[in-house]
């Protein structure tokens, strides 16, 4: 038993001192922590930003102003006017225009006289979800602005509508930069998590370090769990640096929750995915087709896990898929404790879920393994 | 005075501090062959990249065919003139692709036209015998094959310049032999000029001229027999007993080399006789009976030897001579049993392929076992199967008297060092070393004793905070050696262990095996297809499509193929192929080139050097030596080899 300690404990320090010679993995991996997740809290491309615009006012009244003045920043940025019909859609073509308002002749005239006006919104959907924000915001804009003409046309003080008062939790503000880093850095830990391990065994391989290995008293489980410890030290620290270094200072994001419950989830998570690092290890010759395994097995894991479609809206057999996709049960989790502040009375199941699925992989890999090298 | 093809004057490549290459000068004649020798780390390679026009240098001038390689404009304006084999077995050829696909790629490249290339690719590989293999994929070919192809591709363009990178490293005797035979003929017949580079130095007989190369300095520069009177000194051969101390004694006086129950000695500025008389002095001295004393043919190692110690004095990194005064590494087990590997019929099927085929043998408890064969013999799968890497198809083994199922016995009992010495690069000496002991199980104090003690035994002093990856391959070696030594292991297995180290290294290393084996009692089983180690080993196997095809000593190998085939002649002429030819004409059964000799094997010794004299004379070919020759162990493995192959041909 203390022989047993002791050979794990040599070949895990072994493994940590080759990671701290190793400077380009060393940076990629300070990288991966900090600068990555900074950009990825700064970039807000998912929500409708400086959305240029560009009018074609026919009317030139105070009222056509007036409904132009109202497409404002954050969201839409008045790129100046166009004097021709024609020149609206080359524009749209080229990228340089967003949104297009057409307002036509009469506009003024038409509702002063109590008639039905139209305006004409040209937008580039070819971004699906800022075209559905520039369409749905501009619309909101128009409706807002025909309420108050049509209230004072009439003269009346109030109208018969229903105003919804719209509480919003756990991210009051709806704020992008709580939600995209602490995404990113599930999607880091992921990637780190079955990349790690299988680069450290591949090297092996590739210098033919296993064979001394082999040929040693050392079990195949002694001989790879050490990589799955020491990389799950490695990236424990990465978090611990990414939440207090970047996340909070930089986005102020909030721990509600237990850290040290997210911790732990997150060594369970790292150590089960390690399975298929053990999987890539396996089947891979060499560090170039490590990296090509992770992307492939990467991507529909990013995929299932939830956080740019939400299973809800997916077709009926991905939404079965979901449920077996540890990433989805780690993300959920982690939000929970972060934003909503839940503990393991809550969240158990998901835990649960997690780690059945997570030492099943790591099982059938530790078992390929050692048929491999048994 | 003949034309010249490259000139290179001063040429010096730094890498950033390092210099690789210090002030070179060479010429090479149209129509010669010109070798580069030296070790790992020499600087032959980026001579050669640096001639080739595809590395800049830092100083001198360069000339090839009398275009100076002074800008890539330059460069590129020779290099459809010129062909260049990088180092490495087939490291130019898509593996995924057929013999015959590579070759066409390589010509189209080369827009070689269509009608030239269908005659001139039949003729190289009839000549390359690579004929029956033009749809087997690259990486199917054996090392040997890989290397004959690796050169058809670099001659497709019919090239008058060849620059080939260490052409015959990690190829067997028989594949090397057909290898400079193929590229004599060429040379010859298309007159093109070649510039070689080889870590071997029994190459460099086969060299018009050559340059000696060491640490990025020029030791020697001349014709093989000129290098050979560079020194002035004697070479002899002896036999003693006891053995060990004698070497042990001769070994702080001269350079020598222990080799089974022989010592071979090189005896600076000195005659023969003086040299017999000094040895003989001191060996009586000390009480040492010489049982046999002669003296043989000088060797290029001898001299390179000699020169690198002149030149270099401190370069000699071999261990402490203490190294024989420390700890005894006398295994731990009580009562070992004598035999320290026996394997019974042993096999291994992958697949349909058998890999070994019923391989039976013992080794003797301290002695040291060779396994000679070329690539994909199998070597490399038996030791796994011994070492419990890989499970055996059929048959059984022990191991330091355990059942080689008893996987885990046998692997506390034993020490394993590959080919590419595996340490890891990215740790300190001495963070390898205690990584094994870690993992060995050895306690701090035994820990600290092995570390000092390899430390000691491989001449690591000074190094242990060096990563292992900035060591020089010789002393690398060592380290790997050291590591598989951590435990105290009753049996050593080491897999083709000199391949990349060069003679002042391997010598070291051979005399650090002797002593573990004769000392401390390690039984040793060594693969190599390197003839020198062969001549280490106590016992031999030789080893051909997964069979063991002769076993013996030394010894009793080459009395073997005396008894069978006959006594070794060597034969000097002046003009060597045509000698060949009319031997081959006449008769002879089996005459080849072995350097700028050539080598025959017959019954009638004596009657036959009559009939070749006169045979000669009648042809006009002047003889300058003919005599019988001591059999070589390379001698020994191409005969029993070439003539299974022709078993197996005929069969067909």
């Amino acid at each position: 038993m203390k022989l047993f300690v002791n050979r794990l404990q040599v070949m895990t320090v072994k493994e940590l001192v080759q990671l701290t010679r190793d400077i380009i993995l060393i940076i990629a991996t300070i990288y991966l922590f900090t600068f990555d997740i900074y950009v990825a809290g700064s970039e807000t491309g998912l929500s409708l930003n400086n959305a240029a615009l560009r009018i074609y006012d026919g009317d030139h009244s105070a009222l056509s102003r007036e409904l132009i003045s109202r497409f404002r920043q954050p969201y839409f940025r008045f790129d100046g006017e166009i004097l021709n019909n024609k020149e609206a859609i080359p524009l749209l073509d080229k990228g340089k225009a967003m949104v297009i308002l057409d307002i036509p002749l009469n506009f003024q005239k038409d509702l002063v006289s109590g008639r039905q006006a139209d305006v004409q919104m040209l937008v580039d959907s070819s971004n699906s979800i800022l075209g559905f924000l520039a369409s749905s915001y501009g619309g909101q804009i128009v409706a807002d602005f025909s309420q108050e003409i049509a209230m004072r046309n009439m003269g009346l003080k109030q109208m018969p509508v229903i105003k919804d008062e719209c509480r919003v939790w756990y991210n009051p503000n709806q704020k992008m930069e709580w939600f995209m880093p602490l995404s990113e850095l599930l999607t880091v830990i992921t990637l780190l998590a079955m990349m790690l391990p299988a680069a450290a065994m591949v090297r092996e391989k590739e210098r033919g370090t296993i064979e001394q290995l082999l040929v040693s008293p050392l079990s195949p489980f002694q001989i790879m769990f050490p990589k799955i410890l020491a990389m799950t030290f490695v990236i424990l620290i990465g978090t611990v640096v990414s939440v207090f270094l970047v996340l909070e200072p930089f986005f102020h994001f909030p721990i509600r929750g237990s850290f040290i419950l997210f911790l732990i989830i997150t060594a369970l998570y790292v150590f089960t995915s390690s399975g298929i690092g053990i999987f890539i290890s396996i089947i891979a010759k060499n560090l170039s087709q490590v990296v090509m395994l992770t992307i492939l097995i990467m991507l529909p894991i990013l995929f299932l896990s939830g956080s740019t479609t939400p299973p809800e809206a997916m077709p009926g057999w991905l939404r079965v898929a979901v449920n077996f996709s540890p990433l989805y049960y780690y993300i959920e989790a982690s939000y929970s404790i972060f934003l909503k502040g839940v503990g393991l009375n809550v969240l158990w199941f998901k835990i649960l879920s997690m780690t059945a699925i997570g030492l099943g992989v790591f099982g059938i890999g530790m078992w390929r393994f050692r048929k491999q090298f048994g | 005075m003949a034309e010249m093809a490259i000139e290179v004057s001063h040429l010096v490549k730094r890498y950033k501090k390092h210099t690789a290459v210090d002030k070179i000068s060479l010429n090479v004649n149209k129509g010669e062959i010109f070798g580069l020798i030296g070790p790992d780390g020499a600087g032959k390679s980026t001579v050669m990249k640096a001639v080739a026009g595809i590395l800049k240098f830092d100083e001198g001038i360069i000339r090839v065919f009398d275009v100076n390689i002074d800008s890539e404009r330059n460069a590129e304006k020779i290099k459809s003139r010129l062909g260049f084999m990088p180092q490495g077995l087939g490291l130019n050829l898509y593996p995924e692709l057929s013999v015959e696909e590579n070759i066409n790629f390589f010509a189209h490249l080369r827009s070689v036209p269509k009608d030239r290339l269908s005659k001139w690719k039949r003729q190289l590989l009839d000549m390359t015998r690579l004929t029956p293999f033009r749809t087997r994929r690259m990486k199917n070919l054996s090392g040997g094959m890989k290397q004959k192809l690796g050169l058809v591709c670099t001659l497709i363009h019919e090239p008058e310049l060849l620059i080939l990178d260490e052409p015959t490293t990690g190829v067997d005797p028989v594949s090397r032999r057909d290898f400079w035979e193929i590229l004599m003929h060429l040379l010859r017949e298309k007159n093109v000029t070649a510039l070689i580079s080889t870590a071997y130095l029994d190459e460099a007989i086969r060299f018009n001229h050559l340059v000696l190369m060491f640490q990025g300095k020029m030791l020697a520069q001349g014709e093989p027999d000129e290098i050979l009177k560079m020194v002035h000194g004697s070479s002899l051969e002896l036999v003693a007993t006891p053995h060990s101390i004698a070497t042990d004694i001769l070994s702080q006086v001269f350079q020598t080399e222990a080799t089974g129950n022989r010592i071979r000695l090189f005896v600076e500025g000195k005659g023969f006789e003086e040299a017999k008389h000094t040895i003989e002095k001191i060996l009586r001295e000390n009480r040492i009976e010489i049982k046999d004393i002669y003296a043989r043919e000088p060797e290029l190692e001898d001299v390179f030897i000699a020169l690198l110690k002149k030149e270099h004095p401190d370069s000699d990194s071999s261990p402490h001579p203490s190294f024989t005064h420390s700890p005894s590494i006398a295994p731990s087990f009580a009562h070992p049993p004598s035999v320290a590997i026996e394997a019974k019929k042993i096999t291994k099927y992958f697949g349909k392929f058998c890999a070994v085929d019923n391989a039976s043998f013992s080794v003797q408890k301290g002695k040291i076992f060779g396994l000679l064969g070329p690539n994909g013999a199998g070597k490399t799968t038996l030791i796994k199967m011994l070492c419990g890497i890989i499970p055996p198809t059929g048959g059984n083994a022990t191991v330091a008297g355990v059942d080689i199922h008893h996987i885990k016995d046998v692997k506390e009992r034993i020490g394993y060092m590959s080919q590419i010495f595996s340490l890891y690069l990215d740790l300190t000496v001495k963070e390898n070393i205690k990584l094994y002991a870690g993992i060995y199980g050895l306690d701090k104090k035994e820990t600290r004793m092995r570390l000092d003690w390899i430390i000691d035994m491989a001449g690591l002093e000074g190094h242990e905070e060096d990563l292992a990856g900035q060591l020089p391959m010789g002393i690398r070696q060592r380290l790997a050696l050291g590591c598989a030594l951590v435990h105290k292991p009753e049996v050593l297995f080491l897999d083709e262990p000199t391949s990349a180290v060069d003679p002042v290294g391997r010598r070291t290393f051979w005399d650090i095996l002797l002593h573990l084996s004769r000392k401390e009692r390690v039984t040793i089983l060594v693969t190599t297809h390197y003839m020198m180690d062969a001549e280490h080993c106590d016992h031999l196997a030789l080893m051909y499509a997964g069979k063991i095809i002769a076993d013996g000593s030394p010894e009793k190998l080459k009395a073997d193929v005396t008894i069978k085939a006959g006594t070794l002649l060597e034969i000097s002429t002046n003009r060597l192929l045509f000698s060949l030819e009319v031997l081959e004409d006449t008769g002879f059964k089996g005459p080849a080139l072995y350097g700028n000799k050539i080598h025959l094997l017959t019954h009638t010794p004596d009657e036959d050097i009559e009939r070749i004299k006169s045979l000669f004379s009648e042809k006009k070919i002047e003889v300058k030596s003919i005599s019988k020759y001591p059999l070589s162990m390379e001698d020994v493995f191409v005969y029993d080899i070439t003539a299974l192959e022709q078993e197996e041909s005929y069969a067909v």
